[in-house]
């Protein structure tokens, strides 16, 4: 999926980011919906084990996590490259010689969800591990904690992210530096942040509960943030810009 | 170009002409030649008017600085009360009064004052022992039914009444606080709790006043010590040191260990072969209270805790012998969730109960037989156990005690002593009268406080004449002597108590409102005014200092005029509202240049964001106890921001600066993060590394290279700061890369020094290391402030005049070059042009970098250092990302000093204050130097912040641009206004918790620490910032103009 984009890299005529939209078929639209409230019921019906011993818990997690985000961008979003044409297809072309509808579905969907469940992990865990350590995550110890929890930001945020996106630089510099239009997958991935970000609050209180340990609270806010952003993202602010003066 | 070439005999004229042109820069730039008439009548113009508008800036943030002063005085004296320890102790031989033919005083044998009862005791502390847990329950409604807490520990109650003549059990008031350390001291002192006890030492908890503990050991008693280790704070050294055993007091999760410990070690001493080992036992049980503090009275675990208690106490009954005296106690109560601090009911009302194998105690009336059902009834006060025990114990009563003997204790067995009892009262109300009169004197207070009580014992002074008149008096008179002693001691007391231990509300409340208002005209001046604040200020300070006038006259007149309102009170706050209604009239006359001073933008909005939810936190211990940890949070987090800033960027050299500099900032932020001094309620999440260990104060040996480090790194860092626009020339080149490397070095030497002499590493050479090391230090502070000064005030602005071939110059384009004139085919260009104020300017942060460097520990210099760098880049990022306007700057400058303040060894606590700098650079304490010292050691890092705040709006602006005055006035007003925030924030929780359990512990600190930032900083940011300002614009004028 890299190659659509990446070869092709006009110099400046790049037509800006649009919104994206969820893919014009109703499992599309249906499963959008019922996406969150999977991701979220996993992570509850986690917690417990995840409080009582977070290493291994999370990991499990972390694969059933991988699967529900690799389910909902290939049956919900539009891969990168495709966005602006799935709806377009004419009613007299469906004959076509090409590619069987299932080869289509593998080759334009289900690879490029698993690229992005590799990039995620690969590249997004790493750097999102590095920043939580920026920001003040023990620097020392709780080194598996510490990139568990890195994992789980990455693959609510930037999963979809990637699917839809690409890995072109330049676009990429717009998502960082928050230029892109909000959407239901980029507001995931905001809500993603701003809730781990959150998260951090009620570590230092005095209240001697199991669940305030490190990451717990962490990773409960990027789940809550990724829902509540998501759903955020895709109907009360979508198409709005974040301006910065 | 064309023209050059068409014209090849033109050449040569311009040419010269660019010569003789550069020629008249160069010596213009250098002073050595004035300008033409009507330019010099202009610029003198300017000049004057410079000098006007900044002296008004000056005078204007000064009158805001009065202001802070005005309102941290207020609620300060209505919040710290403060008390005089007096030094004076009593002595054995001397009575506070004539003890006439009843007794001759002076042997601690036969007892000091009064003859004693008891050889020995065994003061019992059950820490949390609340009154209702000793007495059977009683149902009110049919339908109660007893708690886990209710009868389970029965002992005491069913002794006092099956053998009253043995025992006895009272409800025993604590005075708030209800916290162990101050509980103890009142136990022992016999004198109510303040927050500071003036003349204490700061840093130690040790009770220097007179009490028990110390008459004991000076009477020779061999005194033991089980339990819980706050006595080995509060008495250090006082206690046998074989047979003493301390515990750990903190846990408070662990139920058992200092119980079983303090039982294990208390049974063997009271067997008949060891009991002549020791004179008194002090032991402390913590197992209750943790109970409490874990799971609450109402719970089973705190019925095994009260049962096993039970148990010791009916043991020690079986062994005790005739001349010992057992004392069980609670030192405070519990609330219904089991923790304490505070003053209700529940947390006051503790129990007290006393034993002896001889027919001993009394009660005046046959009704007392049993013990009070509730608390209510029949109290005593804890403090008047020291009187008592003293007496008992044949000790002389100390010297600051208010308490008063207990009946029970001396009216004797058959309930009908009186004439013992009147002794024993009119010994302690003696005392205490020398005690007032002594505190009066040192106090310099006159009588009308005390007129009440000085009559009271006028009243039982007569009463005791008269009868010791009388040849055979009867019960009756002796109880007249008692109680006419007694309502002097009770009168004394609510004296005392309302001297002491009240908070002064109105005062507490109006310091507030002054610090408020404060905050809203700086709110107003830093982002609500549109336009150049420079042409504002007149009428602000014209206005703000008339009403200040006005607001002070009134003051004085009421102030003297009604008798009741105190005077220094009156004054201040009139002064102050006065001045709030002058400013408040100001501001209408300029009302069309005032807009919202709410944020427009997100970064506005960040900033409001992220000092409001500071604020908040400051609510919480928790959030207070953590503020190192949330600080780097939200720096990183502004990092972030900035990081995101610079990605928008079009220009592509701002961005790839920015995101470079934001990346290094976030960085930066984590590395200075590992230098960390944990407080104590950090612990155990926390591991200090400042020192070489948790429990010194030194040095580790590796840290001293971070010194050196900072020595090679420094100067190079903040000349590629210099360099970027080639403003690393001139007196820069001298400064940064050759005094402040030496002063860097002299400081690493220094502090090698210092760990040298620490450590001993030269043995016998102590003394003239001492020397060596002030000297050094001070030849440091020279190069730092006084060869830093002369540089500063008579440096040339950093710039240098080139002139190129024009083929050349023309494709750099590089804004750091102003080319001045193009004609011929040589251009001149003045190198340095575009950062000539920030690179002039900041030659003054480099100089506060040097002084403070010094006088921070290894660490903390490495954290400063960092700060240094951090600062350079923030300057950057603001210049890239085009934030010179909005409060970005100024607040993360702030955040930045709060942060290091944590990372150079301090906490909001006052045993972090690290005194030793007093003597870096001196051998003995020397005023006004020493405290200031104190103050750059432990403020440097906001300090330094608040010197580089101008740096921000002048970073990267041209020369001559209009205004840049004002807008050293807004970005320092900005920084004022984010210290005020927080300090008001930390007064009004201080004031609204001042009955929490942490009040002294975490809230009061930090409103102290919060207080005095804001005034070092309003100090700095004025005479040393915005003064600094002075000298490199005058510098830069002397160059380009005034325009």
């Amino acid at each position: 999926m890299s190659s659509t984009t990446t070869v092709t890299k006009p110099p400046k005529a790049r037509p800006t980011a649009s919104t994206v939209d969820i893919l014009n078929n109703d499992t599309a639209r249906i499963y959008t919906h019922i996406h969150p409230i999977l991701v979220l019921s996993l992570y509850v019906f986690r917690f417990k084990p995840i409080v009582a011993d977070p290493v291994p818990t999370l990991l499990n997690t972390l694969i059933l996590l991988g699967i529900l985000q690799v389910a909902y961008v290939s049956v919900c979003l539009p891969a990168t490259g495709t966005a602006s044409t799935p709806s377009v297809v004419k009613p007299g072309a469906r004959k076509k010689p090409g590619p069987s509808k299932l080869e289509s579905n593998v080759q334009g969907r289900i690879i490029p969800a698993f690229l992005s469940l590799l990039l995620s992990t690969m590249v997004g865990t790493p750097l999102i591990g590095i920043m939580l350590i920026l920001f003040g995550a023990p620097l020392t110890t709780h080194f598996p904690h510490t990139f568990l929890c890195a994992a789980h930001i990455s693959l609510l945020a930037s999963i979809p992210l990637i699917y839809v996106h690409g890995v072109d630089g330049e676009r990429w510099r717009e998502i960082v530096a928050l230029l892109l239009p909000i959407d239901e997958v980029f507001g995931a991935a905001l809500g993603t942040f701003m809730g781990a970000w959150l998260g951090a609050v009620p570590i230092p209180l005095d209240w001697d509960r199991e669940w305030q340990k490190w990451p717990v609270t962490i990773v409960t806010g990027a789940y809550i943030g990724f829902a509540v952003g998501k759903l955020a993202g895709g109907l009360l602010f979508k198409g709005r810009k974040i301006s910065f003066n | 170009m064309d023209d050059g070439e068409s014209l090849p005999t033109y050449e040569g004229l311009a040419a010269a002409f660019a010569k003789a042109k550069a020629e008249r820069e160069k010596e213009e730039a250098q002073g050595l030649r004035s300008r033409t008439v009507d330019a010099k009548a202009s610029n003198k113009q300017g000049e004057l008017h410079f000098k006007a508008s900044h002296g008004l800036l000056i005078a204007f943030f000064s009158w805001i600085l009065l202001f802070h002063l005005s309102g941290i005085y207020l609620f300060t004296r209505g919040f710290l009360l403060t008390r005089l320890v007096l030094e004076q102790k009593s002595q054995c031989s001397m009575s506070p009064t004539a003890l006439t033919n009843f007794y001759e005083p002076g042997s601690t044998d036969s007892g000091c004052w009064h003859p004693k009862s008891f050889d020995k005791a065994i003061v019992i502390i059950v820490d949390a022992l609340r009154y209702d847990f000793t007495v059977p329950f009683q149902p009110i409604n049919s339908y109660d039914k007893p708690h886990h807490f209710h009868n389970s520990i029965p002992v005491l109650y069913e002794t006092a009444v099956q053998r009253p003549n043995n025992a006895f059990l009272l409800p025993f008031i604590a005075d708030p606080p209800t916290t162990t350390l101050q509980r103890l001291k009142g136990l022992t002192t016999g004198t109510l709790p303040t927050f500071i006890d003036a003349g204490s030492n700061f840093a130690g908890t040790a009770i220097d006043e007179d009490n028990i503990v110390a008459q004991l050991r000076n009477a020779g008693r061999r005194i033991v010590h089980l339990g819980d280790d706050t006595w080995h704070a509060l008495f250090p050294g006082y206690f046998d040191a074989n047979l003493t055993r301390a515990y750990d007091s903190f846990n408070v999760w662990d139920l058992h260990t200092v119980d079983n410990g303090v039982s294990e070690h208390i049974f063997p001493l009271l067997h008949p072969s060891n009991t002549s080992k020791w004179d008194i036992i002090f032991a402390h049980f913590l197992g209750v209270d943790h109970a409490g503090h874990r799971y609450g009275p109402d719970h089973p675990a705190m019925t095994v805790k009260l049962k096993q208690m039970d148990q010791i106490f009916r043991q020690m009954i079986e062994l005790l012998d005739e001349s010992t005296l057992l004392v069980v106690m609670g030192d405070h109560g519990m609330d219904a969730k089991g923790d304490h601090g505070g003053e209700s009911d529940d947390e006051i009302q503790a129990a007290l109960w006393m034993y002896s194998k001889r027919n001993f105690f009394g009660r005046t009336s046959s009704k007392y037989h049993k013990p009070p059902s509730t608390a209510k009834e029949r109290p005593i006060a804890q403090i008047d156990l020291v009187p008592t025990l003293s007496l008992l114990l044949g000790m002389p009563i100390p010297f600051n005690n208010l308490g008063a003997p207990i009946e029970e204790a001396f009216i004797g067995a058959s309930g009908q002593d009186y004439k013992n009892l009147a002794l024993v009262s009119r010994l302690t109300a003696a005392q205490i009268h020398r005690y007032q009169r002594e505190y009066a004197l040192a106090r310099g207070l006159d009588n009308n406080a005390r007129s009440s009580s000085l009559a009271l014992w006028t009243a039982a002074s007569e009463a005791w004449d008269s009868i010791i008149k009388i040849k055979k008096p009867s019960q009756k008179h002796w109880l007249e002597v008692f109680s006419s002693f007694s309502a002097y001691q009770i009168e004394t007391l609510s004296i005392c108590r309302a001297l002491w231990a009240r908070f002064d509300i109105t005062s507490m409340i109006h310091g507030i409102e002054v610090l408020a208002a404060a905050l809203i005209i700086l709110g107003v001046y830093a982002r609500g005014l549109e336009g150049d604040r420079t042409e504002l200020t007149p009428p602000l300070l014209l206005r703000g200092m008339i009403g200040t006038v006005l607001g002070a006259l009134s003051g004085a007149v009421l102030g003297f005029g009604i008798p009741s309102f105190p005077l220094e009170h009156t004054l201040v706050f009139c002064t102050a509202v006065g001045g709030g209604a002058g400013m408040l009239s100001a501001f209408w006359y300029i009302r069309r240049r005032l807009i919202s001073p709410l944020p427009n933008t997100i970064w506005g909005w960040v900033g409001v964001i992220f000092t409001t939810l500071l604020s908040i936190g400051f609510a919480s211990n928790s959030f207070t106890i953590w503020e190192d940890e949330i600080l780097l949070h939200f720096l990183s987090t502004f990092g972030l921001f900035m990081l995101l800033s610079s990605l928008r960027q079009t220009n592509l050299t701002d961005r790839a600066l920015g995101w470079y500099h934001s990346i290094l900032f976030i960085i930066l932020t984590r590395v200075s993060s590992l230098s960390r001094l944990c407080r104590e309620e950090q612990m155990p999440y926390c591991k200090s590394t400042y020192y070489a260990s948790a429990t010194s104060s030194t040095s580790a040996t590796w840290q001293l290279a971070i010194p050196f480090l900072i020595a090679f790194m420094l100067p190079n860092i903040i000349r590629s700061y210099y360099k970027g626009t080639r403003s690393y020339q001139g007196s820069a080149v001298l400064w940064i890369g050759f005094a402040l490397r030496i002063g860097l070095l002299l400081s690493a030497a220094f502090w090698t020094m210092d760990a040298a002499d620490d450590g001993d590493w030269f043995r016998g050479s102590g003394d003239a290391l001492k020397t060596i090391k002030v000297i050094i230090a001070q030849i440091v502070f020279a190069i730092a402030l006084a060869a830093g000064y002369s540089t500063f005030a008579w440096a040339a602005p950093l710039l240098s005049i080139e002139t190129k071939s024009k083929m050349r110059a023309k494709d750099d384009g590089d804004p750091s070059r102003h080319v001045v004139s193009e004609s011929g085919s040589s251009s001149i260009t003045i190198l340095g042009y575009a950062n000539v104020h920030g690179s002039r300017y900041g030659l003054l942060i480099t100089m506060w970098l040097l002084a403070i460097i010094l006088v921070q520990k290894p660490m903390g210099g490495g954290a400063i250092g960092l700060l240094g760098w951090q600062i350079f880049s923030l300057f950057e990022i603001v210049d890239t990302n085009k934030l010179s306007n909005t409060p970005v700057g100024p607040l993360v400058l702030g955040l930045l000093g709060s942060f290091h303040f944590f990372k150079t060894g301090h906490q909001a606590t006052l045993s972090s204050i690290q005194w030793e700098s007093a003597f870096i650079p001196l051998k003995s304490i020397k005023y006004p130097w020493s405290p200031l010292l104190v103050a750059l050691n432990a403020f440097g890092s906001q300090i330094l912040c608040a010197i580089a705040v101008p740096a921000v709006v002048l970073w990267k602006q041209p020369p001559k641009k209009k205004g840049l005055l004002g807008d050293v006035a807004k970005a320092m007003a900005t920084h004022l206004l984010f210290y005020a925030v927080i300090n008001l924030a930390t007064t009004m929780w201080a004031g609204w918790l001042r009955r929490h359990l942490m009040l002294y512990r975490i809230f009061s600190p930090r409103f102290m620490a919060s207080a005095a930032v804001l005034l070092v900083v309003d100090a700095v940011g004025i005479f040393i910032a915005i003064g600094g300002t002075r000298l490199s614009f005058l510098s830069i004028a002397e160059v380009f103009g005034w325009s």
